[in-house]
Protein backbone atom coordinates (compact mmCIF):
# COMPACT_ATOMS: atom_id res chain seq x y z
CA UNK A 1 0.00 0.00 0.00
CA UNK A 2 0.75 3.28 -0.56
CA UNK A 3 -0.56 6.91 -0.13
CA UNK A 4 -0.32 10.22 -0.85
CA UNK A 5 -2.13 13.59 0.33
CA UNK A 6 -2.86 16.69 -1.06
CA UNK A 7 -4.55 20.03 -0.07
CA UNK A 8 -7.37 21.72 -1.85
CA UNK A 9 -8.91 24.93 -0.56
CA UNK A 10 -7.57 23.97 3.22
CA UNK A 11 -9.30 20.23 2.92
CA UNK A 12 -6.75 17.51 2.92
CA UNK A 13 -7.38 14.12 1.60
CA UNK A 14 -5.03 11.07 1.42
CA UNK A 15 -5.51 9.05 -1.05
CA UNK A 16 -4.46 5.21 -0.38
CA UNK A 17 -3.61 2.99 -2.83
CA UNK A 18 -2.09 -0.41 -3.98
CA UNK A 19 -1.60 0.78 -7.22
CA UNK A 20 1.88 2.57 -7.75
CA UNK A 21 0.75 3.62 -11.61
CA UNK A 22 -2.33 5.64 -9.70
CA UNK A 23 0.16 7.38 -7.32
CA UNK A 24 2.48 8.60 -9.96
CA UNK A 25 -0.61 9.59 -11.61
CA UNK A 26 -1.42 11.60 -8.38
CA UNK A 27 1.86 12.55 -8.40
CA UNK A 28 1.94 14.47 -11.63
CA UNK A 29 -1.18 16.04 -11.78
CA UNK A 30 -1.26 17.54 -8.51
CA UNK A 31 2.02 18.21 -7.88
CA UNK A 32 1.03 22.02 -6.69
CA UNK A 33 -1.67 20.64 -4.34
CA UNK A 34 0.69 18.16 -2.52
CA UNK A 35 0.47 18.28 1.07
CA UNK A 36 1.41 15.74 3.77
CA UNK A 37 0.17 16.09 6.90
CA UNK A 38 -3.06 14.89 8.83
CA UNK A 39 -5.71 14.15 6.07
CA UNK A 40 -9.36 15.64 6.95
CA UNK A 41 -10.32 12.82 4.16
CA UNK A 42 -9.29 9.21 3.33
CA UNK A 43 -10.41 7.95 0.18
CA UNK A 44 -9.40 4.20 -0.30
CA UNK A 45 -8.12 3.71 -4.48
CA UNK A 46 -8.89 0.37 -6.32
CA UNK A 47 -8.68 -0.17 -10.52
CA UNK A 48 -10.21 -2.99 -11.39
CA UNK A 49 -11.19 -3.37 -15.51
CA UNK A 50 -14.95 -4.25 -15.23
CA UNK A 51 -15.70 -1.23 -13.18
CA UNK A 52 -16.88 0.86 -16.25
CA UNK A 53 -20.44 -1.31 -16.83
CA UNK A 54 -22.14 2.04 -17.83
CA UNK A 55 -22.91 3.23 -20.89
CA UNK A 56 -23.69 6.84 -20.71
CA UNK A 57 -21.43 9.63 -18.68
CA UNK A 58 -23.42 10.68 -16.70
CA UNK A 59 -22.27 11.29 -12.75
CA UNK A 60 -24.97 9.73 -10.49
CA UNK A 61 -24.52 10.77 -6.84
CA UNK A 62 -27.55 8.81 -5.10
CA UNK A 63 -27.97 8.57 -0.79
CA UNK A 64 -26.83 5.38 0.27
CA UNK A 65 -29.62 5.05 3.25
CA UNK A 66 -27.91 6.50 6.15
CA UNK A 67 -27.60 10.08 6.95
CA UNK A 68 -24.32 11.95 4.54
CA UNK A 69 -23.46 8.50 2.80
CA UNK A 70 -23.61 8.85 -0.75
CA UNK A 71 -23.33 6.52 -3.60
CA UNK A 72 -21.14 8.04 -6.41
CA UNK A 73 -20.83 6.35 -9.98
CA UNK A 74 -19.74 7.47 -13.55
CA UNK A 75 -18.84 4.67 -16.63
CA UNK A 76 -15.40 5.17 -15.38
CA UNK A 77 -15.82 4.41 -11.49
CA UNK A 78 -18.14 3.65 -8.50
CA UNK A 79 -17.90 4.68 -4.82
CA UNK A 80 -19.07 5.30 -1.86
CA UNK A 81 -18.20 9.15 0.33
CA UNK A 82 -19.07 8.89 3.64
CA UNK A 83 -19.62 13.03 5.15
CA UNK A 84 -19.95 11.99 8.91
CA UNK A 85 -16.90 9.62 8.84
CA UNK A 86 -15.00 11.65 5.96
CA UNK A 87 -14.20 8.75 3.92
CA UNK A 88 -14.26 8.00 0.07
CA UNK A 89 -13.50 4.50 -1.11
CA UNK A 90 -13.71 4.13 -5.43
CA UNK A 91 -12.95 2.13 -7.45
CA UNK A 92 -11.64 3.41 -10.98
CA UNK A 93 -11.82 1.25 -14.18
CA UNK A 94 -8.30 2.63 -15.52
CA UNK A 95 -5.74 4.49 -13.39
CA UNK A 96 -6.13 7.88 -15.57
CA UNK A 97 -5.86 11.41 -14.45
CA UNK A 98 -9.54 11.66 -15.66
CA UNK A 99 -11.24 9.63 -13.83
CA UNK A 100 -9.12 10.25 -10.79
CA UNK A 101 -9.58 14.16 -11.29
CA UNK A 102 -13.50 14.16 -11.78
CA UNK A 103 -14.01 11.77 -8.86
CA UNK A 104 -11.76 14.10 -6.90
CA UNK A 105 -14.18 16.84 -8.67
CA UNK A 106 -17.11 15.23 -6.82
CA UNK A 107 -15.89 14.23 -3.66
CA UNK A 108 -14.98 17.86 -2.97
CA UNK A 109 -18.17 19.31 -3.96
CA UNK A 110 -19.69 17.39 -1.11
CA UNK A 111 -16.54 17.64 1.19
CA UNK A 112 -16.70 21.71 1.00
CA UNK A 113 -20.65 21.64 2.06
CA UNK A 114 -19.67 21.17 5.89
CA UNK A 115 -16.49 23.87 5.34
CA UNK A 116 -19.16 26.30 4.29
CA UNK A 117 -17.57 25.86 0.77
CA UNK A 118 -18.40 26.10 -3.04
CA UNK A 119 -17.22 24.46 -6.53
CA UNK A 120 -18.29 27.10 -9.07
CA UNK A 121 -17.63 26.83 -12.57
CA UNK A 122 -15.65 29.90 -12.77
CA UNK A 123 -12.33 31.27 -13.24
CA UNK A 124 -10.58 33.06 -10.57
CA UNK A 125 -7.67 35.45 -10.47
CA UNK A 126 -5.52 37.34 -7.47
CA UNK A 127 -5.34 40.73 -8.75
CA UNK A 128 -3.76 43.55 -6.06
CA UNK A 129 -4.41 41.04 -3.38
CA UNK A 130 -8.28 40.45 -4.03
CA UNK A 131 -9.92 37.53 -5.76
CA UNK A 132 -12.06 38.04 -8.83
CA UNK A 133 -14.64 35.62 -9.71
CA UNK A 134 -15.68 35.21 -13.36
CA UNK A 135 -18.64 32.97 -13.76
CA UNK A 136 -20.43 31.13 -16.54
CA UNK A 137 -21.19 27.74 -18.49
CA UNK A 138 -18.85 26.49 -20.86
CA UNK A 139 -18.01 28.88 -23.88
CA UNK A 140 -18.35 32.36 -21.39
CA UNK A 141 -15.04 33.20 -21.86
CA UNK A 142 -13.56 31.79 -18.56
CA UNK A 143 -9.88 30.63 -19.89
CA UNK A 144 -10.20 33.90 -22.68
CA UNK A 145 -10.44 36.29 -19.75
CA UNK A 146 -7.34 34.09 -17.82
CA UNK A 147 -5.15 33.97 -20.68
CA UNK A 148 -5.79 37.71 -21.33
CA UNK A 149 -5.08 38.78 -17.81
CA UNK A 150 -1.60 39.46 -16.78
CA UNK A 151 0.50 40.09 -13.12
CA UNK A 152 -1.92 38.49 -11.87
CA UNK A 153 -2.21 34.90 -9.79
CA UNK A 154 -4.40 32.52 -11.28
CA UNK A 155 -6.78 30.25 -9.15
CA UNK A 156 -8.34 28.71 -12.00
CA UNK A 157 -9.47 29.03 -15.58
CA UNK A 158 -12.47 26.27 -14.68
CA UNK A 159 -13.22 25.94 -11.51
CA UNK A 160 -13.04 28.09 -8.33
CA UNK A 161 -13.62 27.16 -4.98
CA UNK A 162 -14.93 29.62 -2.66
CA UNK A 163 -15.51 29.27 0.95
CA UNK A 164 -17.30 31.56 3.73
CA UNK A 165 -16.11 32.28 7.00
CA UNK A 166 -17.12 34.90 9.07
CA UNK A 167 -19.22 36.92 6.80
CA UNK A 168 -16.78 37.08 4.33
CA UNK A 169 -15.65 35.04 1.47
CA UNK A 170 -12.36 33.89 0.23
CA UNK A 171 -11.55 32.30 -3.19
CA UNK A 172 -8.89 29.40 -3.29
CA UNK A 173 -6.86 28.21 -6.19
CA UNK A 174 -7.62 24.59 -7.82
CA UNK A 175 -5.69 22.05 -9.71
CA UNK A 176 -9.06 21.68 -12.03
CA UNK A 177 -8.32 23.72 -14.83
CA UNK A 178 -10.16 23.83 -18.33
CA UNK A 179 -8.66 24.78 -22.05
CA UNK A 180 -6.06 25.80 -20.36
CA UNK A 181 -4.97 22.81 -19.06
CA UNK A 182 -2.80 24.43 -16.23
CA UNK A 183 -3.37 23.72 -12.55
CA UNK A 184 -4.43 27.18 -10.47
CA UNK A 185 -1.65 28.32 -7.55
CA UNK A 186 -2.13 26.74 -4.30
CA UNK A 187 -3.26 29.99 -2.71
CA UNK A 188 -5.90 32.20 -1.75
CA UNK A 189 -7.62 35.25 -1.33
CA UNK A 190 -10.62 37.56 0.16
CA UNK A 191 -13.02 37.79 -2.60
CA UNK A 192 -13.52 40.96 -4.15
CA UNK A 193 -16.29 40.51 -6.38
CA UNK A 194 -18.44 38.46 -8.60
CA UNK A 195 -19.14 38.37 -12.46
CA UNK A 196 -21.05 36.57 -14.65
CA UNK A 197 -19.55 36.62 -17.72
CA UNK A 198 -21.18 37.56 -21.68
CA UNK A 199 -19.78 37.63 -24.71
CA UNK A 200 -20.17 41.86 -25.96
CA UNK A 201 -19.16 44.22 -28.01
CA UNK A 202 -17.57 46.54 -25.83
CA UNK A 203 -16.35 46.23 -22.14
CA UNK A 204 -19.44 46.79 -19.35
CA UNK A 205 -20.42 46.33 -15.78
CA UNK A 206 -23.17 46.57 -14.48
CA UNK A 207 -23.94 45.68 -10.92
CA UNK A 208 -26.81 43.35 -10.20
CA UNK A 209 -29.11 42.87 -7.46
CA UNK A 210 -28.00 40.24 -4.82
CA UNK A 211 -31.34 38.08 -6.44
CA UNK A 212 -30.13 38.11 -9.64
CA UNK A 213 -26.79 37.14 -8.78
CA UNK A 214 -28.07 34.14 -6.85
CA UNK A 215 -30.49 33.07 -9.64
CA UNK A 216 -27.21 33.41 -12.52
CA UNK A 217 -24.64 31.75 -9.69
CA UNK A 218 -26.44 28.26 -8.82
CA UNK A 219 -26.77 27.22 -12.12
CA UNK A 220 -23.46 27.61 -11.62
CA UNK A 221 -22.51 26.13 -9.00
CA UNK A 222 -20.91 22.25 -9.25
CA UNK A 223 -23.14 19.95 -7.06
CA UNK A 224 -24.63 16.92 -8.17
CA UNK A 225 -26.40 15.44 -4.78
CA UNK A 226 -30.12 14.86 -4.71
CA UNK A 227 -30.33 15.26 -1.49
CA UNK A 228 -32.88 18.25 0.09
CA UNK A 229 -30.32 18.56 3.48
CA UNK A 230 -27.11 19.51 1.20
CA UNK A 231 -29.24 21.27 -1.03
CA UNK A 232 -30.91 23.74 1.48
CA UNK A 233 -26.50 23.84 2.79
CA UNK A 234 -25.51 24.67 -0.84
CA UNK A 235 -28.67 27.30 -1.15
CA UNK A 236 -27.19 28.88 2.10
CA UNK A 237 -23.63 29.15 1.50
CA UNK A 238 -24.53 30.39 -2.30
CA UNK A 239 -26.69 33.44 -0.44
CA UNK A 240 -24.09 33.79 1.41
CA UNK A 241 -21.46 34.50 -1.03
CA UNK A 242 -23.08 36.85 -2.67
CA UNK A 243 -24.45 38.94 0.25
CA UNK A 244 -21.06 39.19 1.69
CA UNK A 245 -19.39 40.62 -2.09
CA UNK A 246 -20.77 42.93 -4.67
CA UNK A 247 -22.00 41.01 -7.90
CA UNK A 248 -22.16 42.34 -11.32
CA UNK A 249 -22.26 41.63 -14.88
CA UNK A 250 -19.60 41.54 -17.03
CA UNK A 251 -19.86 41.90 -21.00
CA UNK A 252 -16.45 41.93 -22.81
CA UNK A 253 -14.56 41.32 -25.74
CA UNK A 254 -11.02 39.60 -26.02
CA UNK A 255 -8.88 41.90 -25.38
CA UNK A 256 -7.29 43.03 -21.63
CA UNK A 257 -9.26 46.60 -21.44
CA UNK A 258 -11.98 44.81 -19.28
CA UNK A 259 -9.91 44.85 -16.14
CA UNK A 260 -10.17 48.96 -16.16
CA UNK A 261 -14.12 49.25 -16.53
CA UNK A 262 -13.59 46.03 -13.47
CA UNK A 263 -11.55 48.92 -11.68
CA UNK A 264 -13.67 51.56 -12.28
CA UNK A 265 -16.93 49.48 -11.19
CA UNK B 1 -65.89 25.61 -3.33
CA UNK B 2 -64.57 22.82 -0.61
CA UNK B 3 -61.87 24.86 1.11
CA UNK B 4 -57.91 23.95 0.17
CA UNK B 5 -54.26 23.73 1.49
CA UNK B 6 -51.11 23.90 -0.53
CA UNK B 7 -47.96 22.76 1.05
CA UNK B 8 -44.54 23.35 0.08
CA UNK B 9 -42.24 20.51 -1.57
CA UNK B 10 -40.36 19.67 1.47
CA UNK B 11 -37.43 18.93 -0.66
CA UNK B 12 -36.56 22.17 -1.62
CA UNK B 13 -34.37 24.97 -0.35
CA UNK B 14 -35.45 28.42 -0.88
CA UNK B 15 -35.03 31.99 0.15
CA UNK B 16 -36.46 35.58 -0.22
CA UNK B 17 -34.69 38.52 -1.65
CA UNK B 18 -36.62 41.83 -1.98
CA UNK B 19 -39.71 39.82 -2.47
CA UNK B 20 -38.69 37.17 -4.58
CA UNK B 21 -38.07 34.02 -3.57
CA UNK B 22 -35.74 32.05 -5.61
CA UNK B 23 -36.51 28.08 -5.09
CA UNK B 24 -33.72 25.00 -5.45
CA UNK B 25 -35.16 21.56 -5.90
CA UNK B 26 -33.24 19.22 -4.40
CA UNK B 27 -34.26 16.63 -7.41
CA UNK B 28 -32.97 18.00 -9.99
CA UNK B 29 -31.19 21.37 -8.65
CA UNK B 30 -33.71 23.46 -11.20
CA UNK B 31 -34.12 26.98 -9.88
CA UNK B 32 -37.44 28.75 -10.02
CA UNK B 33 -37.89 32.51 -9.17
CA UNK B 34 -40.90 33.93 -8.03
CA UNK B 35 -42.45 37.37 -8.13
CA UNK B 36 -43.99 39.07 -5.02
CA UNK B 37 -47.57 37.41 -5.39
CA UNK B 38 -46.32 34.24 -6.14
CA UNK B 39 -43.47 34.88 -3.06
CA UNK B 40 -46.63 35.73 -1.35
CA UNK B 41 -48.30 32.19 -1.96
CA UNK B 42 -45.48 30.39 -1.60
CA UNK B 43 -44.64 31.67 2.04
CA UNK B 44 -47.85 30.79 2.77
CA UNK B 45 -47.96 27.38 1.66
CA UNK B 46 -46.93 25.59 5.09
CA UNK B 47 -50.24 23.16 4.62
CA UNK B 48 -52.00 24.86 7.55
CA UNK B 49 -52.98 28.14 5.65
CA UNK B 50 -56.36 27.88 3.51
CA UNK B 51 -56.03 28.82 -0.02
CA UNK B 52 -58.87 31.31 0.64
CA UNK B 53 -56.72 33.17 3.09
CA UNK B 54 -54.60 33.71 0.32
CA UNK B 55 -56.24 34.83 -1.79
CA UNK B 56 -57.35 37.48 0.69
CA UNK B 57 -54.18 38.38 1.87
CA UNK B 58 -53.23 38.91 -1.95
CA UNK B 59 -56.57 41.41 -2.19
CA UNK B 60 -55.22 42.95 0.49
CA UNK B 61 -51.90 43.84 -0.73
CA UNK B 62 -52.39 43.69 -4.30
CA UNK B 63 -54.91 45.88 -6.23
CA UNK B 64 -57.05 42.95 -7.52
CA UNK B 65 -60.57 41.65 -7.37
CA UNK B 66 -61.39 38.25 -5.57
CA UNK B 67 -63.14 36.40 -8.92
CA UNK B 68 -59.52 37.16 -10.61
CA UNK B 69 -57.17 37.27 -7.56
CA UNK B 70 -58.44 33.08 -7.09
CA UNK B 71 -58.03 32.53 -10.60
CA UNK B 72 -54.53 33.57 -10.67
CA UNK B 73 -54.05 32.06 -7.48
CA UNK B 74 -55.62 28.56 -8.89
CA UNK B 75 -53.18 28.88 -12.54
CA UNK B 76 -50.06 29.60 -10.28
CA UNK B 77 -50.41 26.48 -7.90
CA UNK B 78 -51.35 24.27 -10.91
CA UNK B 79 -48.66 25.21 -12.39
CA UNK B 80 -46.59 24.86 -9.00
CA UNK B 81 -48.05 21.45 -8.38
CA UNK B 82 -46.83 20.13 -12.08
CA UNK B 83 -42.97 21.44 -11.49
CA UNK B 84 -43.49 19.14 -8.08
CA UNK B 85 -42.68 22.28 -5.96
CA UNK B 86 -46.46 22.45 -4.17
CA UNK B 87 -49.19 20.08 -3.46
CA UNK B 88 -52.97 20.85 -2.53
CA UNK B 89 -54.95 18.85 0.35
CA UNK B 90 -58.28 19.09 0.85
CA UNK B 91 -57.87 19.23 4.67
CA UNK B 92 -54.61 20.93 6.87
CA UNK B 93 -51.87 18.89 6.95
CA UNK B 94 -51.36 17.41 10.56
CA UNK B 95 -48.40 19.68 12.64
CA UNK B 96 -45.50 16.89 13.55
Amino acid sequence: MGELSLAIAGLRATIVTRHRDMLDVLHDRYKGFLSPGPADWRIEAEVRRAVGHRADDDVLVSRDGAAGRFVVTRADFAGTVALPVRRASVTFADANEYSIDSFLRILYSLALVEARGLIVHAASLIRSGRAHLFSGPSGSGKTTLARLSTDVTLLSDELSIVRISEGQAHCYGTPFWGELARAGDDSSARLGGVYFLRHGSRHAVNAITPRQALERLLPNVLFFARDPELTAQVLEIAADLIDAVRAFDLGFRPDPGFWEVIDRA
Amino acid sequence: MPEQYLARNSRTAWRVYDGEAVILRAEDSTLNTLNPVGTLIWEGADGQTPMSALVGRICAEFDVEPVQAERDVRAFVDKLCQRGLLSVTASPHEVP
